[in-house]
């Protein structure tokens, strides 16, 4: 246990920033800042891809169904493979492995956060569908007013729950040597060399603590929506009326 | 055949049960009525031990079902021994019809396979089903699920039935199909024991009608003179409601 | 770029022996895995219908552990960590017998028994109350209402999810390649830095999974299908 005290007290800044200002900014703070931009440029593509696979329109909605079904019928690493070798070559330069897996992350949570968002939208009662086309809404008004509005809501605690993956996928980036916290981990175990078990115990516990709490924070929202989504308590006579022959027994279970 | 002696239950503070003495004999048809809260499915959960007794003994069949042995197998048998229908019929949606009334004699009875489905059928023709024997509980209506569980309970060979509120989750034209099964049973002399609201039913076939409200049996009479002119004040309250609509 | 030849890929026999070799892996590890998981998750459901508050806690830790730590630095923990802290002489045995994979299924099928677990008690979850209380009042033990009536309609609600971290599982098996295991996605990288056709190389690998995670997904679907149970009353 000392000798894990001790690693984190010499690697510290490795481990929270990498080797910045020597180098790329990396460690905890690569991973934060790829999983956030991640998340948050895929949302708007997951918004479109939804709206696409949800489309009446055959020609939108078979080829973006086939998009998200390769997307998730391929491994990350072999996505990220294609990415670092393809973007490149479109657009005739060299491309950092930071470039590389944000470009990755925002194409593949932007494909898995595209499937939180239709079943959002699959989930609302057709009858709000019938009552905005009853007012006379389009099809862009109904969807920028009504329907994703409550559907986005709906689904705030998958969305969070994607987040975490993203967190969680961000660690592939060490196979193309992008300078995040499982890079900087390893670069402390190369220096070491005679304490692998602490040094990976202490990424593993880093990555348990911070995941772990945004989890926490998920069920709490979770608990948030579905308080807010059955409005406000029933009066009491309304209450007894509703209650039947059983009272909630307290007795043994019965298995 | 089923005899409660000084019967209490409660649920924490709440007294569910209180000090129900009373007999259902062999034969009798007894149904249990009252409002809403009265403690009646309760009163008839304990029979079966689905629900326990604080206090006082209950006796089905001559066995005092609180009896120590009564842990485990023995709990198993008794319970193997006392029919029970539910309100929501609980038919096992991952078996056809016939493996429903035929599972249990064959793996709690013993019996052999083809004998127990020899029997599931002969019970489902008498229930008016032969046809469904190779159906899934979801493809039949709620009156026909109701009936393919009363099955189920005469497949163990009871020698009496406890019904909890069986036609109280049907919709209205189901209804007649079960209580006609339940009629046949009465008239082959089935001991049964009904819960229900369905009070054509109660003047019909009943024996005797019970009357419970907040966990005592306020009233027993035979059904003409409760229909006709109960006593308690609170039977009379409750008819005259049920009259009104 | 050089015009698609995937003949230059397919004609050296040293890169196809490179594919199928990874190809072998990867379905190694993947089966090793799955079957641990499997297995361990059953006894982990086991665990979780005692009683005892210390045998919940402790599964809930375990799936805990396993959900919140990304895949590949469990990998990482278990053979550059835990391997280091064996004996030497098991050491060196597992260097000369595929270590490199046994780890990676080791590691794999731990992580996935967690998921298997919590599909398998979501599928217990959504039993209708009713069905204890039914195949009890039936006179069915404890055992017995379990194997006939509880267990076989939670495995069947669990269907849909168990096919789903099945599929992850078989893509997840590209991360032993960090660990040293030659599956398919190092046996890519290999044959694509020796031959320089990338896209080539890529696209059969790409298509080898892409085949077997739909036919997965199909095989899952119909499973489902088959057993699927209707809303009952």
């Amino acid at each position: 246990m000392l000798s894990v005290l001790q690693i984190v007290r010499d690697n510290w800044l490795l481990l929270l920033i990498g080797q910045y200002p020597y180098g790329p900014l990396g460690g905890i703070a690569a991973t934060l800042i790829l999983s956030v931009f991640g998340i948050l440029l895929a949302f708007p593509l997951s918004v479109a891809l939804a709206l696409a696979r949800t489309s009446p329109l055959r020609w939108l909605r078979w080829p973006v169904t086939g998009l998200v079904y390769v997307t998730r019928g391929v491994p990350l690493l072999m996505i990220i493979l294609w990415t670092y070798f393809l973007l490149p070559a479109l657009l005739g330069h060299p491309v950092s492995g930071f470039t590389t897996m944000l470009c990755t992350l925002i194409l593949y949570e932007g494909c898995y956060l595209s499937e939180v968002v239709r079943a959002g939208i699959e989930a609302l009662p057709k009858g709000q569908t019938e009552a905005a086309k009853a007012l006379g809404h389009g099809y862009f008004g109904r969807m920028r007013w009504i329907i994703l509005p409550q559907a986005l809501f709906n689904m705030l605690p998958s969305m969070l729950s994607q987040f975490i993956s993203t967190i969680q996928d961000t660690t592939l980036g060490y196979v193309i040597n992008v300078q995040e916290l499982t890079f900087a981990a390893n670069q402390i175990n190369n220096q070491l060399l005679t304490q692998p078990f602490q040094v990976f115990f202490i990424l593993a516990i880093t990555y348990f603590v911070v995941c772990f709490t945004l989890t926490q924070f998920t069920h709490w929202l979770e608990r948030l929506i579905a308080a807010r989504r059955r409005g406000g308590a029933l009066p009491a006579s309304a209450r007894a009326a509703l209650e039947d022959d059983l009272p909630l027994p307290t007795g043994e279970e019965l298995l | 055949m089923i005899v409660f002696s000084g019967v209490n239950k409660w649920y924490g503070p709440y007294h569910a049960l209180d000090d129900i003495n009373a007999e259902v004999k062999k034969g009798e048809v007894v149904v249990v009525c009252g409002p809403s809260g009265s403690g009646k499915s309760t009163l008839i959960r304990t029979v079966n031990r689905l629900e326990e007794i604080q206090s006082g003994s209950l006796t089905v069949d001559g066995t005092d079902i609180q009896a120590a042995s009564n842990r485990g197998s023995a709990l198993n048998r008794m319970r193997s021994r006392i029919g029970f229908v539910f309100q929501s019929f609980n038919l096992f949606p991952h078996l056809s019809v016939l493996d429903n009334i035929a599972l249990s004699p064959i793996k709690v009875l013993g019996a052999k396979r083809e004998d127990a489905r020899t029997k599931a059928l002969q019970l489902l023709t008498r229930v008016g089903l032969a046809n469904k024997a190779q159906a899934y509980p979801a493809q039949l209506s709620g009156g026909q699920q109701q009936r393919v569980a009363i099955a189920r309970a005469l497949a163990m060979e009871p020698p009496a039935m406890l019904f909890d509120e069986p036609t109280s989750a049907l919709d209205p034209e189901m209804v007649g199909e079960v209580l006609t099964v339940m009629r046949v049973l009465a008239d082959e002399g089935m001991t049964m024991m009904c819960v229900t609201h369905e009070m054509g039913f109660a003047r019909d076939v009943a024996d005797r009608i019970w009357f419970m409200d907040a966990g005592r049996i306020l009233e027993t009479a035979d059904p003409e003179a409760f229909f006709r002119a109960p006593q308690h004040p609170r039977a009379q309250r409750f008819l005259s409601d049920l009259r009104s609509h | 770029m050089q015009p698609f030849d995937l003949a230059a890929v397919f004609s050296n026999p040293d890169f196809v022996s490179m594919i199928l070799t990874g190809i072998r892996f990867t379905f190694l590890v993947f089966a090793g895995s799955w079957l641990l998981g499997m297995a361990l998750a059953a006894a982990l459901l086991t665990i979780r219908l005692m009683p005892s508050a210390i045998a919940q806690h402790a599964v809930a830790a375990y799936v805990s552990y396993h959900r919140n730590v990304p895949t590949l630095v469990q990998l990482m923990l278990w053979y550059f960590g835990i391997s280091n802290l064996l004996p030497d002489d098991l050491q060196a045995w597992l260097a000369d017998h595929n270590g490199e994979a046994i780890f990676a299924i080791i590691a794999l099928g731990l992580c996935q028994a967690a998921f298997f677990s919590e599909d398998l008690r979501s599928g217990l979850r959504a039993v209708a109350p009713g069905q204890a209380e039914a195949a009890r009042a039936l006179g069915h033990s404890y055992l017995g209402s379990m194997r006939w009536v509880i267990l076989p309609q939670a495995v069947r609600n669990a269907i849909p999810a168990l096919v789903n971290h099945s599929v992850s599982l078989f893509k997840n098996s590209s991360l032993a390649m960090a660990i040293g295991v030659a599956e398919l996605t190092h046996a890519v990288r290999e044959v694509e830095s020796r031959s320089f056709r990338t896209f080539e190389v890529y696209a059969v690998g790409t298509l080898f999974y892409l085949v077997v995670s739909l036919l997965l997904m199909a095989a899952g679907a119909v499973l489902a299908r088959r057993f699927r149970l209707a809303a009952a009353r």
